[in-house]
């Protein structure tokens, strides 16, 4: 098997059952918790629940990640705490406001947008990418860290790392084929698709869960999320 | 299978997809650890949040998720066992007070607290409480309160107080709009604060009365977790406001007993219809608005004091604003925040049934560290707060540590500071029994 016909098999079919393994994987997920069940809440607001939940995910999202002083939390260790925020914001910027990966949008979604300039787009994914690396230290070192670690932990570390690090390799042409590399990269992408459902990765789904039931939680007794 | 996995997996079908979302946000990134006062204290990791919900998530992966039933089955993750019962009721109960500031830190917004309260239910249904949690329990069951006050020893108290402070309490009043309902460590450690109460209620023209049968608001079954008995502990307090016709429950300086009352009971029983619960802090702030009370400005400015916020008085039931309207009028010049403060603030470490309990006396004098620290900052040695656990917790502490503090409670405040009130008509502090 040569590196070309490795690229059309992890881009073609592969590609295409990682998607479905995905969207169906997510689906089961998702469905396996609505279908648990949502008791009505029959307490009396105090305060409004939709204003807690705006409240909610605009600190979550906007101000949350950045501010290590925000709720005097990780204060000795602010260094981390941005990092979180950081490799979200790389994660991101690169997965759709790159052109290459805007691309691939377009060809599964039909439409496509703007995207970043090139530069900006691989500087945050520098950024990213030493981000994770340090996570991955501090996962190492921190007591608390180590011991809430499991395998699943530290493989989900792995599974997202490698399709960052082969990006950034393939970006930049270095060390091997672009062939080779572009298979590699698409390979890494495959399992991280496969693997989101198994996995805590698939947290970005359930995050809007958590983050609305907190907003109705702290707005409906009347105190800022 | 052992009655806390039962139990879990009993309390996950019953709130459904409310805790299975968020226990399925939860990353591990451990950003709620040093939310925790009592791992601030102690640098024990054991005592981070997302650790004190293990079991929870455990039980709910083994049972609900494909990913966790193929761990089970493949010797990943075992199967919670007794020796776990008896390391998590330790963590669970002793080196926690629900107070919830880890749900402000986590990046998900994953309400720790609840999960960890629903850690506890199971523990308790296995019988993996407390002795002393377990014992104040019984007694609230049998004698109606976990000081063990029963109805002859309440209405003893009752009269000392009326005679000691000579006040007059409404007991039993029919009709009337607010039930008072006051905690055991009030009647027995701070008993000023029914003179203080009556006074201000006198002030405000509040048709007012206490219950003999709902005479203790103190819901030791919601420190255990156990739904039955928390659910048998407000009953007691609903059928006597039905029985007198009130309007209103008025929850007096009492944290956990206000979260039970206004926040829980909705969703565990039937309350009776239009029936309103309210906390004391909201009626004072309601009566000074209202101007049915006159307060004398400036009455306690004399040296830097400060408002401790509780955990379920404020962060968890939002009277943040009216404690600070109030001091704001009575110590304009010395009113001085803590840092953090309102619904950040740091948890007295004695809430949550920790105080009832011997074996983590320690633990909470090493959380109170942390508010010794606050206070020393901006060098406030008067703190006032609004719920008698904290009251107790400062109590303590101030005697453990050797403190030169004063400690005062919201009512107290508002009752030695009422206008039109000559200076020889405030209720005497010093008679405390």
């Amino acid at each position: 098997m040569t590196w070309d016909e490795v690229l059309r098999f992890a881009r073609g079919p592969l590609f295409k059952v990682a998607l479905i393994v995905f969207i169906g994987g997510m689906a089961y997920r998702l469905m396996r918790v609505l279908l648990l069940g949502w008791g009505r809440d029959r307490v009396p607001a105090m305060g409004s629940k939709a204003a807690g939940v705006v409240k909610s995910y605009l600190k979550g999202i906007l101000i949350w990640p950045f501010i290590p002083w925000v709720k005097g939390t990780f204060r000795r260790n602010p260094l981390i705490y941005v990092a979180g925020g950081l490799f979200h914001l790389g994660l991101f910027v690169v997965i759709f406001l790159g052109t290459a990966h805007m691309l691939v949008w377009k060809s599964l979604l039909g439409f496509g947008w703007p995207t970043l300039a090139l530069p900006i787009v691989d500087w945050l994914a520098a950024v990213a990418i030493v981000a994770m690396l340090a996570l991955l230290v501090n996962r190492l070192v921190n007591p608390v860290l180590r011991m809430i670690s499991g395998p699943a932990e530290w493989l989900n570390w792995g599974v997202v790392f490698l399709p960052m690090v082969t990006g950034y390799i393939m970006t930049h042409h270095l060390w091997f084929g672009y062939t080779t590399l572009f298979s590699m990269h698409m390979l890494a992408v495959d399992l991280l698709l496969i693997y989101i459902p198994l996995s805590r990765i698939s947290h970005f789904m359930f995050y809007f869960f958590s983050r609305t039931i907190h907003g109705t939680e702290f707005g409906k007794r009347g105190v800022t999320p | 299978m052992l009655a806390t996995q039962e139990a879990l997996n009993q309390f996950v079908e019953e709130t459904g997809g409310w805790i299975a979302s968020q226990l399925e946000a939860c990353t591990r990134c451990g950003m709620c650890t040093e939310a925790c006062h009592f791992y601030l204290t102690s640098g024990n990791p054991a005592y981070s949040p997302v650790w004190k919900m293990e079991l929870l998530r455990r039980a709910y992966e083994g049972r609900f998720t494909v990913s966790g039933r193929l761990k089970l089955a493949l010797g990943i993750e075992k199967p919670i066992s007794q020796s776990d019962l008896e390391a998590w009721r330790t963590i669970d109960y002793e080196a926690c007070t629900l107070c919830n500031r880890c749900s402000l830190v986590c990046p998900m917004g994953i309400d720790l607290g609840s999960l960890i309260h629903g850690v506890r239910g199971a523990l308790a249904a296995a019988g993996e409480v407390p002795d002393d949690l377990e014992q104040a329990t019984q007694k609230q069951i049998e004698d109606g309160s976990p000081l063990g006050v029963d109805l002859d020893a309440w209405r003893d108290r009752i009269d000392w107080i009326q005679d000691e402070w000579d006040i007059e309490l409404p007991i039993d009043v029919q009709g009337a709009d607010t039930m008072a309902v006051f905690t055991s460590i009030e009647l027995m450690k701070f008993p000023s604060n029914f003179a203080y109460i009556a006074k201000i209620m006198e002030a405000a023209g509040e048709s007012w009365t206490i219950s003999s049968k709902g005479r203790e608001v103190v819901n030791f079954g919601l420190f255990e977790g156990n739904t039955e008995h928390t659910v048998l502990f407000l009953k007691r307090i609903f059928d006597a406001a039905q029985e007198l016709g009130v309007k209103r429950v008025m929850v007096t300086e009492c944290g956990h007993a206000y979260e039970a009352l206004r926040w829980t009971s909705f969703n565990l029983m039937q309350v009776p219809a239009g029936l309103e619960v309210t906390h004391i802090a909201g009626v004072l702030g309601e009566f000074v608005e209202q101007g049915r009370i006159q307060l004398k400005p400036g009455a306690m400015d004399d040296g830097t004091i400060t408002f401790h916020d509780a955990c379920k008085i404020q962060r968890k039931g939002g009277h943040i604003k009216e404690p600070r309207m109030i001091l704001n009028i009575l110590a304009p010049e010395s009113f001085v925040e803590m840092t953090p403060n309102k619904e950040e603030g740091i948890c007295c470490g004695g809430g949550g049934g920790v105080i009832s309990i011997k074996e983590a006396d320690q633990k909470r004098f090493d959380a109170f560290e942390l508010k010794i620290d606050q206070m020393n900052q901006i060098g406030a040695q008067r703190v006032a707060m609004v719920c008698s656990n904290c009251r107790l917790q400062f109590a303590d502490c101030v005697q453990h540590f050797g403190l030169d503090w004063k400690i005062y409670g919201l009512s107290q405040m508002v009752a030695e500071s009422l206008a039109g009130d000559g200076d020889a008509g405030g209720v005497q502090p010093a008679k405390e029994g």
